[in-house]
């Protein structure tokens, strides 16, 4: 079999094919390899990591939000009923409707939805929910139906058929690890924490070109040293797809590439606007830093955590509120003053909401169904979908309205402008948030 | 009764991987001491250890009182706020002496089979200082975990449900007749003994009943149980009915068979690093439960195995942070570094001991690696080798005047414990050919091996 190969460091840096050499190389960047000759034929994808091409932002309020809390029912007695202590009560909600108001606390996202930028889809969940964090967490990363377990991400499954032998870096998650909803079986996507440290670092080193020179050359398979015997050192090694050392491999090239980007990119930009001292807003202006400095990611991954609130919910939960929206202003903000808002979706979600009753310990339970929020320079604004009755209740939990995934399939069909089917498997209801 | 390793297949990097997964790895001195004892014998020593009862005095501090004053209505808001200050900085204080404490332990102890073990029970039985708040109920978890590791799985389970940090993490302590909290009750059968599916919601509410009435005694931190909260009415779990009290509904939990297969199929990936086929784990439960659920028994059997030695679990597994720093420190024959830069190691890599990331534990496998803890991981490599107040000795690890394939045998069997690849050995031979051997220039070639994807494997 005598084919053209390329390294990818190659091919990412100059999008172009060039520089040919035949040798043996690991299966998985032969199939790599495969996929960017493929790729090269089709100059359409090039369009795709374009300088105006939509970005998303989905940010994870991890630990199971408490909607009713969020987005209040300030006048439904039921409400009050089930929260003696927990009820925000009508007049310390920020109004939307002559119904719904938001947490006091969420200021900011107010503004956004008087300025037409945030659109509220209610009564989010899933048929038969999980109240398992990590099960029902898989499940909104997956895109899966509760009873099936889907190893692959929703995100994975639209780089595979979307952004097909793209730069890594397509995804971005911030943080250490690497979110569910990125894996696929080629997995793409970088995942990062703080752009300083996103580097291998050899200033102590003798002679740092040769340093160097060695550390690419076992780490992005650039030199012709690479021949497929390198990993003959593991026993038993034979099987491609799914190989841990392939994986590390895989992992350690697209680290040493995108490395290099961030790299330049941070160097190259300052801070936006200030943001509060938080890890959410500290991620969010990462990424506010990374769109403004032209990374061709399509979609962002960012993380609030602590929303498991069983017990003293109301102080901890004004807190997080507190929290995600003085991040969201500041990054709006950033990304209007970049003149990058129109071009940005953010999304939230959070794996279940809570239990409609409080419980004795001035918390709430695991539960299901919730709102969220949808953010942009370009949404629908206002309240959609239709709020979960809180008088009929499963289990003691508010029904959904609205499948997740029908969010999801408008955002791959109306905004990243991606064909749903072979993302989410089939098609869902598409709504008009935007 | 598994196939055991023939004696003709246990050989130095069968010892070397046994050493690796059992425990934290060691030096090429250390592997060639276990092999030289022969298999069963180094299975045993492992496994019995011979650490002498003061060995590790654990950091003395009790119970943080502050928490509990902090509550009384009538102090004032600055006292108030004075206390939690004063709280804050002390509970950071004792967290760090008990994180070195342990992590010196798992380095230096002559059973550090047992430390591996307790960081495997510690990752199950996950319970974090965010919520629990109180290192020092942390640290008596970690004694209880150390106590039982190697013990029965029912005995466990019940003084787990007992252990104060756990009552506070998973929200017992709030739990009343007639207002059961069903985080605990909901997370021991999902994650501690049976998984997902073996239970119905209606089992959640009536086990969480069964666990009313577990309190903390705030001055010593010890358990108590307050049967004024308890709800001793009639419950029904699993479709039997009875008055069952918290014990006796871990009795009904640890007889269920899926709970020898739950907890067998996250020991042998714990252990040989991949999740068993279904076939293999029912092997594995029979096995489990022919060892009364003993976790000591249980593991000479899996050590003791030609399973656990094939080649398809060899050098497959990816190293977690607290194994990667540890045994890290071990092959380069250094102590562990100063708290400061144990502590951001850790953190950053994505294992804070006393600090899981929710009750389910660390995922492991291949959620330790991204791209930020791959390069993170190859600096540290590098801050390990040339490392401040104590530097590894180089003399030791790569003797001057080695002649450059022998070198590629040196370093290969120290750090990988398996010859170098045909790419790696060239790549090894040509730096030294071309830099010299000066100890600067051993010690970059040292961090570059390091900073291999093939580092991260063990």
């Amino acid at each position: 079999m005598k084919q053209t190969l390329h390294t990818r460091r190659h091919f990412l840096r100059t999008s172009l094919l060039g520089g040919a050499v035949s040798w043996t190389v690991p299966a998985f960047l032969e199939r790599t390899f495969f996929a960017l000759d493929a790729m090269a034929a089709d100059s359409l994808i090039q369009t795709a990591t374009g300088k105006d091409a939509p970005i998303l932002v989905v940010l994870q309020m991890a630990g199971g939000n408490d909607g009713l809390n969020t987005l209040v029912p300030f006048t439904d007695d039921a409400y009050f009923r089930a929260r003696p202590s927990l009820a925000i009560s009508a007049n310390k909600t920020l109004k939307l409707s002559d119904h719904f108001g938001l947490h006091y606390k969420l200021a900011g996202l107010k503004s956004l939805h008087d300025e037409g930028h945030l659109a509220i889809v209610q009564g989010v969940g899933y048929p038969n929910p999980n109240r398992s964090h990590f099960r029902s967490t898989e499940i909104w990363h997956t895109a899966s139906d509760s009873a099936v377990t889907e190893k692959y991400g929703w995100m994975g499954r639209y780089f595979d058929s979307c952004c097909s032998g793209e730069d890594p870096s397509v995804g971005v998650g911030i943080g250490n690890q690497t979110p569910q909803a990125f894996a696929a079986p080629e997995p793409r996507g970088i995942t990062f924490a703080r752009p300083e440290q996103f580097r291998f670092d050899l200033k102590n080193a003798t002679d740092r070109d040769v340093s160097d020179e060695f550390f690419r050359s076992m780490n992005d398979f650039e030199s012709e040293q690479m021949d497929g015997a390198s990993i003959g050192m593991l026993p038993g090694h034979a099987d491609g797809k799914g190989d841990t050392l392939d994986f590390l491999q895989r992992t350690s090239l697209d680290a040493v590439v995108s490395s290099d980007k961030v790299a330049e990119i941070i160097k190259r930009t300052q801070p936006g606007v200030s943001y509060p001292p938080n890890r959410l807003a500290d991620s969010l202006n990462l990424v506010a830093r990374l769109i403004g400095g032209g990374m061709p990611t399509r979609v962002y991954y960012v993380a609030q955590g602590g929303y498991d609130t069983h017990s003293s919910q109301a102080g901890s939960h004004e807190k997080l509120m507190q929290e995600l929206d003085t991040s969201l202003a500041a990054f709006c903000a950033d990304l209007k003053a970049q003149g990058n808002f129109n071009r940005v979706l953010l999304m939230t979600f959070s794996e279940f909401g809570r239990r409609v009753a409080e419980n004795a310990s001035g918390g709430t339970d695991h539960g299901a169904a919730a709102p969220l929020f949808v953010i942009g320079g370009k949404v629908k604004p206002g309240l959609h979908g239709e709020a979960p009755s809180l008088s009929q209740l499963h289990n003691g939990d508010l029904i959904h309205r609205v499948d997740f995934r029908s969010v999801y399939a408008t955002i791959l069909s109306k905004w990243l402008n991606a064909p749903v089917e072979p993302v989410l498997k089939r098609a869902f209801p598409l709504m008009s948030f935007v | 009764m598994l196939a055991s390793l023939p004696p003709s297949e246990w050989t130095p990097d069968a010892a070397a991987h046994l050493l690796n997964r059992a425990a934290f790895g060691g030096s090429p001195d250390e592997i060639h001491a276990l092999y030289a004892k022969g298999h069963r014998a180094a299975v045993q020593n492992l496994l019995q250890g011979g650490e002498e009862e003061d060995l590790f005095p654990a950091p003395e501090f009790g119970p943080m009182t502050s928490l509990g004053k902090m509550r009384e209505k009538s102090m004032r808001p600055e006292d108030r706020a004075a206390l939690k200050k004063e709280a804050n900085r002390e509970a950071r204080k004792h967290l760090d002496e008990a994180r070195m404490w342990w992590i010196h332990r798992m380095a230096s102890t002559p059973f550090p089979a047992r430390e591996k073990c307790v960081l495997f029970w510690h990752g199950h039985w996950a319970t974090s200082i965010q919520k629990v708040k109180d290192p020092f109920l942390l640290l008596q978890q970690n004694q209880t975990l150390r106590t039982n590791a190697f013990g029965s799985f029912d005995r466990f389970t019940k003084e787990m449900s007992k252990d104060p940090a756990m009552i506070r993490y998973l929200d017992l302590n709030n739990s009343s007749a007639g207002k059961p909290n069903e985080n605990f009750a909901r997370e021991i059968m999902e994650l501690f003994t049976l998984g997902e599916g073996h239970y119905s919601e209606q089992d959640v509410k009536e086990v969480a009943r069964a666990f009313t009435g577990y309190r903390i005694n705030p001055k010593t931190g010890a358990f108590v149980f307050s049967s004024k909260k308890h709800d001793s009415g009639t419950k029904n779990i699993f479709g039997k009915t009875g008055a069952f009290n918290g014990d006796q509904t871990i009795d009904l939990i640890v007889a269920k068979p899926q709970c020898a297969e739950f907890l067998t199929a996250k020991i042998w990936n714990f252990y040989a690093g991949e999740n068993p086929s279904h076939a293999w784990n029912q092997v594995l439960a029979s096995e489990y439960r022919a060892s009364n659920l003993n976790m000591g028994d249980f593991l000479e059997r899996i050590f003791l195995s030609r399973e656990f030695y094939s080649s398809k679990y060899r050098r497959r597994q990816i190293k977690g942070p607290i194994q990667w720093l540890v045994q890290t420190c071990k092959v380069l024959e250094r102590p562990m570094p100063n708290p400061k830069m144990v502590n951001a190691t850790l953190q950053q890599l994505g294992q804070v001991l006393f600090a899981p990331p929710n009750v389910k534990g660390w995922d492991g496998g291949r959620a330790w690696i991204s791209s930020a803890t791959l390069l993170l991981r190859y600096n540290l490599a590098g801050a390990l080798v040339r490392g401040g107040s104590s530097t590894p000795d180089i003399e030791k690890i790569l003797p001057r005047g080695t002649p450059p394939d022998k070198a590629c045998e040196l370093l290969s069997a120290r750090f990988f414990q398996a010859p170098m690849s045909p790419a790696l050995r060239t790549k090894t031979m040509d730096f030294l050919k071309a830099n010299g051997e000066s100890p600067a220039v051993r010690r970059d070639l040292v961090h570059l091996l390091l900073s291999t994807p093939e580092f991260q494997l063990t």
